[in-house]
């Protein structure tokens, strides 16, 4: 896979940084994921941490040589996202359990799939138009889809923050899937948190990104994002990644690297102990583990 | 049957894509139901919901709310997933195949093939007049193929007893029910302690020593369901056997005639010394062949849909 790649996330205005990006991949297969926690104390923080931790993890653990079944590990990776954070506040009592958006987006044989949760978003970027994109669980988008409110409206509307969907509430996520898309050479994904898609039209990134590769286009944008937000900046954050001419030397290619091999950068702090367990315990990862060990095993042996 | 405290899921409701019509049979961790995907094709599944504790009073969710309920239930949640594992490794047609295996309702369900039959233990208590000495040397040899495929991964059944056999419609047996079975292996799958039912299990299973356990702990486990299916009843306890050994011999409860070879072949099965059994399911496999089968010329309807398919199916 020849491709370009880009994140950066800033704390804006705010105290701390909620969001957490990160992308992963190996000679054939990449992943890239954002989440934007919620709720007060931190605690946004750590629902976000979890979801790109834990979503990284599980990509690392399926993905060995490429993913089977792209979709269902993107369902299953999100849920169980959801149960760890779930898990966390439960083990520590917690009288409200944290919570965060999420996008996670793999490119596997030059396609592109992606589910999401909430209001953080993914753009298809082809030839300086956006071609696809996620649809945000929010509030305002559905009064938007009713034609109750335009765009525009929405951008000041009181309710502008509330989602109906998202990791760690109390009800499981509603998780959409895009569309398998076979991906073009000089196609961009974009993925951001609202801190950067409620400042910068997505027509403007398209238009900009005819003339520049997003690795030149990208920090400045999102410097511009914390800018227009005139000292009220959220946090502001980005992955995106180019197809690149798959013959084109110039740019280095994913088949290079060893097999089982998986280069990775996020801006998780660490990863968390899941202190106070006994060693016996089962935890809601080792659940999970040992259904994809089950899963894949299923697939391995010939029926 | 052991009662369930539990309700199951309703007819009609639709898991993951399959459409659950009745539930079949119902044990102590589990709940095992059929259900058809959207293509109608039936499944057997299986959903872990430990018998003894109320976990589903109402509704499809499965609650735990007692906190030393939950240790419980996730260390039963191990043993469901040693099962998983287990048949996820093999795919043979003696042995009862998954299909798939996920998370859903606070619990977690397996797929399996469903197989249209009866289980050994219906049969037994049906059709025991019918149990010729031909039909039995089949059923057990063919039935021989899929525990050599068990123990050639590493596995031990630990289970084996007429209701975790099934013979299909065609006659071709399948072994069911790897809810005991262990990755010998594996020092963790080890740890479990596995279930046993008395009558079935060896004695060193009592003791459960891993070191003890092998391959003739299952073969002593298949010398009892041969005896039960002559007797028509279990052999005495393994445990108790141990310490008084009043196992009634075979020739004196059986109804019908069988040769002498036979005879020998469940006794050697079911020595207290797992030093003089049949040491592997090959080993017993060659001992049922090696007497002639005996032409079964009786006009029983049981006999007669099995003996034909048996010969063709069997043959891989």
């Amino acid at each position: 896979m020849r491709f370009t790649i880009f994140q950066d996330s800033k704390v804006g205005d705010r105290q701390g940084n909620e969001d957490r990006v990160g992308y992963s991949y190996s000679r054939d297969v990449l992943l890239m994921t954002i989440a934007d926690g919620m709720g007060g104390h931190d605690m946004g923080e750590v629902a976000a941490e979890i979801a790109v931790g834990e979503i990284t993890s599980r990509f690392q653990q399926e993905a060995r040589n490429r993913l089977q079944r792209p979709f269902d590990f993107l369902v299953s990776a999100i849920q169980s996202a959801h149960r760890a954070i779930v898990s966390y506040a439960d083990q520590r009592n917690m009288f409200e359990c944290p919570r965060t958006t999420c996008v996670a987006c793999v490119v596997q044989g030059g396609r592109a799939f992606w589910a999401h949760a909430g209001d953080s978003r993914l753009y298809l970027i082809r030839r300086g138009e956006v071609v696809a994109k996620t649809q945000d669980h929010s509030k305002v988008q559905q009064m938007i889809d009713a034609g109750r409110l335009t765009s525009e409206a929405a951008a000041k509307h009181p309710d502008r923050n509330k989602i109906y969907s998202c990791l760690g509430g109390v009800v499981a996520p509603q998780i959409d899937l895009g569309r398998d898309i076979r991906l073009e050479p000089g196609d961009t994904i974009l993925l951001s948190t609202d801190g950067f898609w409620t400042q910068i039209p997505p027509n403007i990134i398209g238009t900009m990104l005819v003339r520049q590769p997003i690795t030149q286009l990208l920090p400045g944008l999102i410097t511009e994002a914390q800018r227009r937000a005139q000292g009220e900046s959220d946090n502001v954050s980005v992955v995106a990644m180019t197809w690149e001419n798959q013959e084109d030397d110039n740019v280095s290619d994913t088949r290079a690297m060893d097999e089982e091999q998986f280069a990775t950068s996020t801006n998780t702090t660490q990863p968390l102990d899941p202190d106070g367990l006994p060693a016996d315990e089962v935890t809601d990862d080792d659940i999970e583990r040992a259904i994809a060990e089950i899963q894949n095993a299923i697939r391995k042996v010939p029926r | 049957m052991p009662a369930q405290a539990n309700q199951p899921l309703p007819a009609g409701y639709v898991l993951n894509g399959y459409r659950i019509e009745k539930p079949l049979s119902s044990g102590g961790f589990s709940i095992v139901y059929l259900a058809r995907d959207e293509a109608g094709t039936p499944f057997a599944i299986k959903e872990y919901l430990p018998s003894t504790m109320p976990l589903r009073t109402e509704g499809v969710e499965v609650l735990v709310t007692d906190e030393g309920n939950l240790s419980l239930f996730r260390h039963g949640l191990k043993c469901f997933f040693e099962e998983g594992r287990a048949l996820a490794m093999i795919s043979h047609p003696n042995v009862v195949r998954v299909e798939n295996f996920f998370r859903a309702n606070e619990t977690c369900y397996m797929v399996m093939q469903y197989v249209r039959g009866r289980t050994l233990q219906f049969h037994i208590q049906r059709n025991r007049h019918e149990f010729t000495e031909g039909f039995i040397r089949k059923v057990f040899m063919y039935l021989m193929n899929g525990l050599r495929e068990v123990h050639a991964n590493k596995l031990l059944h630990l289970d084996i007893k007429p209701a975790n056999i099934f013979l299909s419609m065609e006659g071709r047996p399948v072994l069911l029910d790897f809810g005991a079975a262990r990755i010998t292996l594996s020092e963790e799958a080890m740890k479990l302690k596995p279930m046993y039912t008395a009558g079935f299990a060896a004695p060193e299973h009592y003791r459960f020593k891993p070191g003890e356990l092998g391959p003739w702990s299952d073969m002593y486990s298949v010398g009892a369901t041969m005896y039960t299916c002559i007797a028509g009843t279990p052999p005495q306890a393994g445990d108790q056997r141990e310490q008084k050994d009043r196992i009634i011999p075979l020739r004196t409860l059986a109804r019908q005639q069988y040769s002498e070879n036979l005879y020998s072949i469940v006794e050697s099965c079911l020595e207290v010394d797992y030093m003089k059994r049949p040491q592997t399911a090959f080993d017993l496999q060659k001992l049922l062949m090696e007497e002639p089968v005996a032409e079964d010329r009786s006009p029983s309807g049981f006999l007669e849909t099995l003996s034909t398919p048996l010969s063709k199916l069997f043959s891989r």
